[in-house]
């Protein structure tokens, strides 16, 4: 009914960046696991580094 | 033509994260969301590498509390780039000078790559003065030494790790906006404002910082605290303004009630189905209908405005004084004393003496902000609604694609649209004016945990709005027929 059709796609529009439903096919897609994962491995080398050096 | 064709291989091209296949079940939105929280805080704790934590100042001061991150961490540039990148766009979208038709997809993959580029541009632009001009994050010597990389490796070491942060920042808001609850900006808003909301209630004077509303409130009552009889004009001063904090309560509790309430205030334009008779509907339009976001804009631009004050403050030493003074980081005087907002109420309040500045000054001060967040509130809300797809053109399409009419009204989106022009503009224009005077009221009068007008009004906002969604979320849950109807499958 209605919202989302159309090949439009509401986003949330809650945020101040807005996600679309459409892509590129070119568009690199990145698993979410693999930010998360990212983001702990960066996180715990920075807090490496800052022992190392003290 | 133009500039989209020259854009387009760079555009489509930025990364993004995967859409998930299908329905995600309530609790691993839950989980994704709890664990993009999780990672955020993580984050906000290590200390970036290189940074000689004695001397630094945070150059976001303030503005900290809607901007999220924190000083000094691999987050230090918080949602500040989302925010002002978010500010050029609306702006540029708000004058439609883009010509991106948001209902075409190919735009929208544009739109997208757009939105992230400029970012990552916003990420640079603040990064690079605050590594390498003024004393903001100072890098350590010694860890230059150390490495043979000297001052200037160092400083790229920092600017490495907040820009990684920044980008970092971006890619947990999309992880939440496409596989969690709300959107992840929101939720780093909240996070920083209800931890400072809660240290202003209960922190105790253990924790080293300045005591919580109810512990020292304990300590009055109990006695262990001296404070200066009632019956006198210092006691009722202390209790109200000093120690016992009661105007920050009332505004704190004031705020809550207020938005709570403006959440509900609606004119509802009541919808009958063209085909099944008895199927009523009715579209609401809500006095804060833009939401409180834009006002984030607002708050974003005057940071911004004191930020480059403050970068050439500390790099420009022949600084005329009429364009600002400034005494341990903050504007004393000049045209960005002016133009800074009222943060607290020593900001304003002369005969408590927490302030130098005349008081014809502060008038001056106090009325800008007024006309900068009221008129600066209204214009962002107008933007914000053309740009979200809530104008009245957007709205009467969605209602006629949905099958339903006004009664007593042709079945035409034109007609349709006649009806929403008469309410959308004008409630759009005085909720966003109230949301600003809202705002700054709040922090003349001040509010639990400093944590600001705008923060307090956005916490409620966004919460009350997670609420909703998660309820329509568990609806859609217990009966998955609604998903059809919400439409979201």
């Amino acid at each position: 009914m209605s919202g989302s059709q159309g090949g439009g796609g509401l986003m949330s529009s809650a945020g101040l960046v807005r996600y679309f439903d459409a892509e590129d096919r070119n568009a690199i897609r990145i698993d979410p696991k693999t930010v998360v994962a990212f983001g702990v491995l960066f996180g715990v080398l920075v807090q490496v580094l800052n022992i190392v050096s003290l | 033509m133009g500039w989209k064709e020259t854009a387009e291989p760079v555009l489509t091209r930025m990364p993004s994260v995967r859409r998930p296949e299908g329905h995600v079940p309530f609790r691993r939105k839950l989980g994704w969301t709890a664990g993009v929280l999780v990672l955020y805080f993580f984050l906000t704790n290590i200390q970036l590498f290189g940074l000689d934590a004695g001397t630094q100042s945070d150059l976001f001061g303030r503005f900290r509390s809607i901007l999220a991150g924190s000083q000094g961490s691999i987050l230090q540039l918080g949602i500040g780039p989302i925010v002002t990148a978010s500010i050029v766009l609306q702006l540029l979208g708000g004058a439609d000078l883009l010509g991106l038709d948001t209902d075409d997809p190919r735009d929208q993959v544009l739109y997208q790559g757009l939105q992230k580029l400029l970012v990552v541009a916003m990420i640079c632009l603040t990064g690079l003065p605050m590594v390498f001009a003024g004393n903001f994050l100072p890098a350590d010597p010694g860890v230059g030494q150390a490495l043979g990389i000297g001052l200037q490796g160092v400083q790229s070491l920092l600017f490495l790790q907040i820009a990684v942060g920044g980008i970092l920042i971006l890619f947990m808001d999309e992880i939440v906006s496409k596989w969690g609850v709300g959107s992840g900006v929101g939720l780093f808003i909240i996070a920083g404002v209800s931890q400072q909301l809660v240290g202003g209630l209960f922190a105790w004077e253990g924790l080293g910082g300045t005591p919580g509303f109810f512990p020292t409130w304990f300590a009055i009552l109990t006695g262990s605290q001296d404070i200066a009889s009632p019956l006198t004009a210092e006691g009722i001063q202390a209790l109200l303004l000093g120690q016992g904090q009661l105007l920050a309560l009332v505004t704190t509790v004031l705020i809550f009630a207020i938005v709570v309430y403006a959440e509900s205030v609606r004119v509802e334009i009541p919808l009958s189905h063209a085909r099944v008779k008895g199927a009523r509907g009715r579209f609401p339009v809500k006095l804060i209908y833009a939401s409180v976001l834009p006002m984030i804009l607002v708050r974003a631009l005057q940071a911004n405005i004191q930020f480059a004050g403050r970068i050439l403050n500390s790099t420009w030493n022949a600084m005329p004084g009429w364009l600002g003074q400034y005494s341990s980081g903050q504007p004393v005087s000049g045209l960005f004393y002016y133009l800074a907002p009222i943060h607290t109420r020593n900001d304003w309040m002369w005969w408590l003496a927490g302030t130098s500045a005349e008081p014809w000054q502060i008038m001056i001060r106090v009325g800008l902000d007024l006309t900068i967040m009221v008129i600066g509130g209204a214009i962002f809300a107008i933007f914000w609604v053309e740009t979200t797809g809530m104008g009245p053109e957007s709205t009467a399409q969605q209602i006629q694609n949905s099958g339903m009419q006004i009664p007593g009204f042709r079945r035409n989106p034109q007609v349709i649209e006649k009806v929403m022009e008469r309410y959308i503009p004008q409630v759009t224009v005085i909720g966003g004016a109230l949301v600003g005077l809202l705002a700054v009221g709040a922090n003349m009068l001040g509010t639990i945990g400093q944590v600001s007008g705008t923060g307090l009004l956005l916490t409620v906002s966004i919460t009350y709005k997670l609420y909703e969604e998660i309820a329509e979320e568990q609806l859609m849950e217990m009966h998955p027929m609604m998903r059809q109807m919400f439409g979201s499958e």
